[in-house]
């Protein structure tokens, strides 16, 4: 790909921006090391075990989100929330939050096009709130709270997208 | 292959024009039959509501590439994201652009292939290969946050004592699911990361109440977010959906641990 100057200037930006975070905990490591060495050690091990725990389901997580990546194309999203029709519209937004990835904000744009051509924006509510479930990190969600928490919690959010989706709904007739 | 070119007019012999976002064509060939369609520019649009329609019809058509002069950063990274190929400083006809293009497309293939492969291999080939680098660029784009994350609490779990855990959480049912909510309001970014930091902060003795309304308004609310979401819906939309989101995600806590020391789960 041919990037212009500025293209380039704004994705190491971007990447700088995202590694501010990791970068600031690694100087108070660095910091910690230089003042009490056997504490520093301490978190250190106690983050090992962390990442130990999360190390197998990242895998799982990797391979759902190249399956995921390799079926479903961001189009065929879109498509299907703009779907005006009833029980199945609300169906295709659900669906479609919940196998949409990337950040959130980078849906704005089309979901704003989509309003635009009259999707209704309760549909629009309830795929953003399907966000919050997504099968891709199911393995890690297992990991730590099992299979029972993360179904119910699963099933509750979808509904509790409905009533988000309903109250925008009423909220828009008044 | 369809190819996306913007143009300053409706036929394969116009010119490629310099900009994506004030190009008054989008013409889309397909590379196999060479058989093109010129969609006009969004009449009466302009600025960056033109560029966005024009990166809409590109994503809807499902082409695999874009070629103009100067494409703005965002609505590169927007066609990036959906897997389409952006060339800039593009120059000369339409038809040239594309003859240009689909050459150089078949030299690179030409030099990771011995023998041709049959058109459908080369897809299949292709889209894996796509699939794949997407996959690891989502992965990549997460994993510095998530490995800060981890070395985060490792550092909390040596210097954060469970008193002051239980100073902020006091085990008060309603009070720290009110807090697990405000905190995952606060924060953003990827699901998972709340998953760990819940996760861990279960074990710490915090209740399921505040790490299941931590984990639900991670999500569904975005304070961080929330101009964004209201420039793309408008603020009625926005605050509507991010208070509900909020409520719901203190009753969608309670009702989740209800039910699970109904049905005599521990975690």
């Amino acid at each position: 790909m041919i990037r212009t100057k500025r293209s380039r200037y704004l994705i190491r930006k971007k990447l700088t921006a995202r590694m501010i975070f990791p970068g600031s905990v690694l100087i108070i490591y660095f910091v910690l090391f230089l003042l009490a060495q056997d504490r520093a050690m301490f978190a250190l091990k106690a983050s090992y075990g962390v990442f130990l725990r999360i190390l197998v389901p990242l895998a799982f997580v990797f391979i759902l989100m190249f399956l995921m990546n390799l079926f479903i194309k961001p189009p065929q999203i879109a498509g299907l929330i703009g779907k005006e029709s009833g029980v199945s519209g609300v169906l295709f937004s659900i669906g479609a939050g919940i196998v949409s990835t990337g950040p959130i904000f980078a849906w704005y744009p089309l979901l704003e096009e989509l309003k635009k051509r009259g999707a209704r924006e309760s549909l629009i509510a309830i795929f953003l709130n399907n966000r919050a479930v997504k099968p891709v990190l199911i393995p890690v969600m297992v990991s730590y709270f099992g299979w029972v928490y993360v179904a119910l919690l699963t099933a509750l959010t979808i509904l509790g997208s409905l009533a988000c989706g309903s109250i925008i709904s009423i909220a828009q007739r008044k | 292959m369809k190819i996306a070119i913007s143009a300053e007019g409706p036929d394969p012999e116009a010119t490629v024009s310099h900009r994506l976002g004030t190009s008054p064509y989008l013409i889309i060939v397909d590379s196999e039959t060479m058989s093109f369609e010129a969609i006009p520019s969004e009449a009466g649009a302009s600025g960056q509501h033109a560029g966005m329609h024009l990166v809409s019809l590109a994503i809807a058509k499902e082409v695999d590439a874009v070629l103009t002069g100067y494409c703005s950063p965002i609505a590169e990274n927007y066609l990036s994201a959906k897997g389409i190929r952006v060339v800039t400083d593009v120059t000369g006809t339409v038809s040239d652009a594309v003859e240009r293009y689909i050459h150089s497309e078949s030299q690179s293939l030409k030099m990771t292939a011995s023998s041709p492969p049959t058109s459908k291999a080369l897809l299949r080939k292709d889209t894996l290969s796509a699939s794949l680098k997407k996959s690891g660029s989502q992965f990549k784009g997460f994993l510095p946050i998530l490995i800060g994350v981890v070395l985060l609490i490792g550092l909390l779990s040596t210097f954060v004592s469970k008193d002051v855990l239980s100073f902020i959480f006091t085990g008060d049912a309603p009070l720290d699911t009110l807090l697990g909510a405000c905190f995952g309001s606060i924060f953003t970014g990827n699901p998972i990361n709340s998953y760990v930091i819940g996760g861990e902060m279960l074990g710490y003795g915090i209740s399921l109440f505040a790490v299941t309304a931590l984990m639900i308004s991670w999500v569904t609310v975005g304070i961080a977010q929330l101009p964004a979401e209201i420039m793309a819906f408008g603020s009625r939309f926005a605050l509507i959906r991010n208070i509900t989101s909020f409520v719901l995600s203190i009753i969608i806590a309670f009702i989740t641990v209800i039910i699970l020391n109904l049905l005599g789960v521990r975690l």
